[in-house]
């Protein structure tokens, strides 16, 4: 993963596209299609991620991956209980990663968020939460559940839009928050990822769907990661909506501490680091969340993670 | 009994929330606890049938999981599941009554067809000793405990006969 080479009168570039090996490469003069060169696919097994800065020789290869400020991948699905799993790059070089959900259609799964945002926390990339099709919950209780639930997670520092393209509302905020920064759309499928591209900058006319009528669940539409650069300056890189969402490279051990509530009661334990804050008598992490300090929501998640990551 | 300040979600159930969690070894007395249907009469089988403990899991409802706090719930009493008919006297299903040894949270459980009866009996019988703070809790959570004078309908209840 880590393959780097001097660079020296060699164009540089950045990957905006990766579509089954194929890349597709902005550079100063130009986007171009470049395979990797022999030497590079053997090196770096061809894991090479959108928003990989490389460098592409004179027959048109990229022959050099540059070293990255920090990405984000997830377990790879496996195909059968106990199979192989390995590490999945979504991205690179990152501002800010933005996991989205839909308040409805499909349904909201805050566990998920859990995920993403400790994922987030692990590669030390700032998370803003996007929720969309707000609209769908307007008026009903479950508009007041989330608005209760994005409040919980804008104390513990996690930023929430409450947005929806059909009337309009959140999306200067989103604007914003996206201005100069390249940003990373997560989610499951259907949740409106690159229908909120195309209400901030219609010109792209990205190709979206509505949700099936009869589950709620998105077609995966979108099929390739790509990095679409922004108009009003930034970048923001549209995914393939993610089915499973598998936690790579989390040590179980470090796992409460990318639960920034829990960091202040990890050495409060009467076992120390050694707790697991699973059943352990005298676990400060335990009764922060009986003391109502800590969400047992977000504990159920770390739980969950902790034995299924 | 601390109050969550947190919103709660709507319960959904999942992958993750069944409605048993498969057999267990009691924390209490060790010993292994089936908990399949046909055994126990009960879709969720929440105590021992052996020494009719609990532990303290569920938070908001049956089978969430969200409870941290994890103690031993201990059976204190028992009391009558409301059935709705204001006219019949004693009626509605016998149930068993848990508090937390760490932080007092009480709940109503079903008996099961397994439970040990003579150490419901003896529940019973020790609920009529309850302590003032045991008895001010169930107060204050409506629950009435049976009393001496139903000593017949437990045990109708629980060996059958009129």
């Amino acid at each position: 993963m880590s393959t780097t080479k001097t660079i020296s009168a060699q164009l540089r570039g950045v990957i905006t596209q990766k579509n089954n090996g194929a890349f597709t490469v902005s550079t100063p003069t130009g986007s171009r299609n470049c395979p990797l060169t022999a030497r590079l696919r053997r090196e770096s097994g061809g894991e090479l991620a959108v928003g990989d800065e490389v460098s592409v020789d004179a027959a048109g290869q990229i022959d050099a991956l540059l070293p990255r400020r920090n990405w984000i991948s997830r377990r790879s699905a496996a195909p059968m209980p106990g199979a192989h799993t390995h590490e999945q790059l979504i991205a690179a070089n990152l501002d800010q990663v933005v996991p989205v959900f839909a308040a409805a259609n499909p349904r909201l799964a805050w566990h998920l968020l859990d995920r993403y945002l400790v994922s987030a926390e692990s590669a030390e990339i700032p998370a803003l939460v996007v929720i969309t099709k707000f609209d769908l919950a307007a008026g009903r209780p479950e508009a007041d559940e989330i608005e209760q639930v994005a409040a919980e997670y804008r104390a513990l520092g996690y930023p929430v839009l409450l947005t929806s393209t059909l009337d309009g509302s959140g999306l200067e905020a989103f604007r914003a928050a996206l201005h100069g920064k390249r940003s990373l759309l997560v989610g499951k499928s259907g949740v409106g990822k690159t229908s909120l591209l195309n209400a901030l900058e219609p010109g792209l006319g990205l190709r979206v769907q509505a949700t099936n009528a009869v589950t709620g669940k998105g077609r995966h539409t979108t099929t390739a990661a790509t990095l679409l650069p922004l108009t009003a300056g930034g970048a923001v890189i549209d995914t393939p909506g993610i089915r499973e969402f598998g936690l790579w490279d989390v040590d179980g051990a470090d796992l409460a501490w990318f639960f920034p509530e829990m960091r202040p009661h990890l050495d409060r334990c009467r076992f120390g680091l050694d707790c697991r804050h699973a059943e352990e008598p005298g676990c400060a992490v335990r009764k922060a969340v009986t003391d109502g300090l800590i969400s047992p929501y977000r504990y159920q998640s770390y739980l969950k993670l902790r034995y299924d990551p | 009994m601390t109050t969550i300040p947190f919103a709660q979600r709507t319960y959904s159930r999942s992958k993750g929330q069944q409605d048993t969690f498969g057999d267990f070894t009691c924390l209490h007395c060790g010993r292994l606890v089936q908990s399949h249907e046909l055994l126990s009469g009960v879709r969720n089988r929440n105590h021992c049938p052996h020494c009719l403990s609990s532990r303290h899991l569920d938070l908001y409802a049956a089978g969430d999981r969200l409870a941290a706090c994890k103690g031993r719930m201990q059976p204190v009493a028992l009391t009558l599941k409301h059935d709705g008919n204001k006219y019949r006297r004693n009626s509605g299903e016998l149930m068993l009554v848990h508090i937390c040894d760490e932080c007092g949270k009480l709940s109503i459980n079903r008996i099961a067809a397994d439970d040990d009866n003579e150490r419901i009996l003896r529940v019973f019988a020790a609920s009529q000793r309850l302590d003032p703070d045991t008895q001010a809790a169930l107060t204050h959570a409506g629950i009435t405990p049976l009393e001496a004078w139903q000593k017949e309908l437990v045990q109708r209840r629980l060996w059958g006969g009129r």
